[in-house]
């Protein structure tokens, strides 16, 4: 429907920022809302007009379960969750709080910058970690196909600026989850761009992780198998 | 209630995806939309699942926000009404009507003026000073429509008049309130 003249638009607007214009009305005039940049603004300044009558609606707290319905809704990565009852760092929910949030924006920027270094015909399904500090600062960003043709390797890319000393070493770990151990995926160095060769029978367990996680180690790698020292970054998997 | 620079800022934020700007940009504006929600509808449940709609629309869309020169809290007000509007007309719904006669009541020709309850930034007071130079009819049943989402229809019997009546005091109540409203501005 086209609404000619003008007088007859600015009404329309009016009422229907009013929300007295309803019914099969208000469903047209939505309808032409869409193409019509002018008709847009000419809603917006009669909101505008009538904003301050806002102020006569008294504020009531909403309850909880209003917000909670909410972030299930928009949130990217969502039904895994991990066991309170261990004490353990890699099964502790505040460990990971800041890494998913980080992760879902950075992932979706991430997502955008592979698919223009991979030009695959079929899309293939990555998984995509971005890790970060304790601030939540991304340092790194791991990714991998989760069906890999050939040899599984997983391609690492380190943003950050922190230094390692000679004593040291980087140990990458996947975090499965919940009441299972790390399990160690090698030793990384500091350059830009790197991959790492990843046990094809690791592969499953890799595509199902809550996480990964980078320590500090002394030289050569953590002496018992597990994470003894500082945690660099960490991650939330998010699969794309 | 918030300022507009913080809420802005905060958008700006969601826009780039932050969930924790949007928590922040929920703690800080829920209980104002939720208040609208509730007048408009008058019931509870309704009202949650008009604001938890319209706070996952705020997230999907807050993109285009920048391109609609309204301010945040007048854009997600709009989402928030027009939810609740969309929600009530479903067919075969029945609202309670207890509470908005006290409103119609407290309403008459010659109330105290809306400048008292819209207070006192600087659009507030030129849509009291216009709303002063409505008549009567024409400021109860505009503010008696956006207030609590009555259609024409309801209107007219709530107010015990014509329909054709109750249409033509708000088509020229809005016009006049238009028209002094530019003045204002220009």
């Amino acid at each position: 429907v086209k609404y000619q003249s003008e007088p007859l638009r600015d009404a329309l607007a009016a009422e229907y920022a009013l929300g007295t214009l309803q019914g099969s009305a208000r469903r047209r005039f939505e309808r032409s809302l869409k193409d019509d940049p002018r008709l847009r603004r000419l809603v917006t300044e009669w909101q505008g007009r009538l904003a301050p009558l806002d102020a006569l609606a008294e504020p009531v707290q909403p309850p909880a379960r209003v917000w909670n319905a909410i972030l299930d809704r928009i949130q990217l990565a969502s039904g895994r969750r991990v066991s309170p009852a261990r004490r353990a760092f890699w099964a502790s929910l505040t460990f990971w709080r800041g890494a998913a949030i980080v992760s879902a924006v950075a992932a979706v920027i991430l997502a955008v910058s592979l698919t223009t270094i991979m030009p695959t015909k079929q899309p293939q399904q990555m998984m995509v970690v971005v890790m970060s500090d304790e601030k939540s600062t991304p340092g790194m960003t791991v990714s991998w196909p989760v069906q890999p043709k050939g040899e599984p390797k997983i391609r690492i890319r380190v943003m950050g600026h922190e230094t390692m000393t000679p004593d040291q070493a980087w140990e990458l770990w996947m975090v499965p989850g919940g009441e299972q151990k790390p399990v160690s995926l090698g030793l990384i160095n500091t350059a830009a761009e790197q991959e790492l060769v990843v046990p094809r029978k690791l592969m499953p367990a890799m595509n199902d992780a809550w996480g990964l996680a980078m320590s500090v180690e002394p030289a050569g790698g953590s002496p018992t198998g597990l994470p003894t020292g500082r945690i660099m970054y960490k991650g939330q998997c998010v699969k794309l | 209630v918030a300022d507009n620079d913080a809420i802005t800022e905060l958008m700006a934020r969601c826009a780039l995806r932050d969930q924790r700007a949007f928590a922040e940009l929920y703690r800080q504006t829920s209980a104002k939309l939720y208040g609208v929600a509730i007048r408009i509808l008058r019931r509870q449940d309704w009202a949650e699942e008009v604001l938890q709609e319209s706070f996952v629309n705020i997230w999907n869309h807050i993109a285009e926000y920048s391109t609609s020169r309204s301010a945040p809290m007048t854009w997600m007000t709009a989402i928030v009404r027009n939810r609740a509007l969309d929600w009530l007309r479903r067919p075969n719904l029945e609202r309670g009507d207890e509470d908005y006669d006290l409103l119609v009541e407290a309403l008459p020709d010659d109330a105290p003026g809306p400048e008292t309850l819209l207070g006192n930034s600087r659009d507030a007071r030129a849509l009291a000073d216009c709303l002063k130079q409505l008549s009567g009819n024409q400021r109860q049943t505009i503010m008696l429509a956006y207030a609590h989402g009555l259609s024409h229809g309801e209107l007219a019997s709530r107010l015990k008049e014509p329909l054709g009546t109750v249409k033509t005091w708000i088509r020229r109540g809005l016009d006049r309130l238009r028209g002094c409203m530019d003045g204002k501005v220009n």
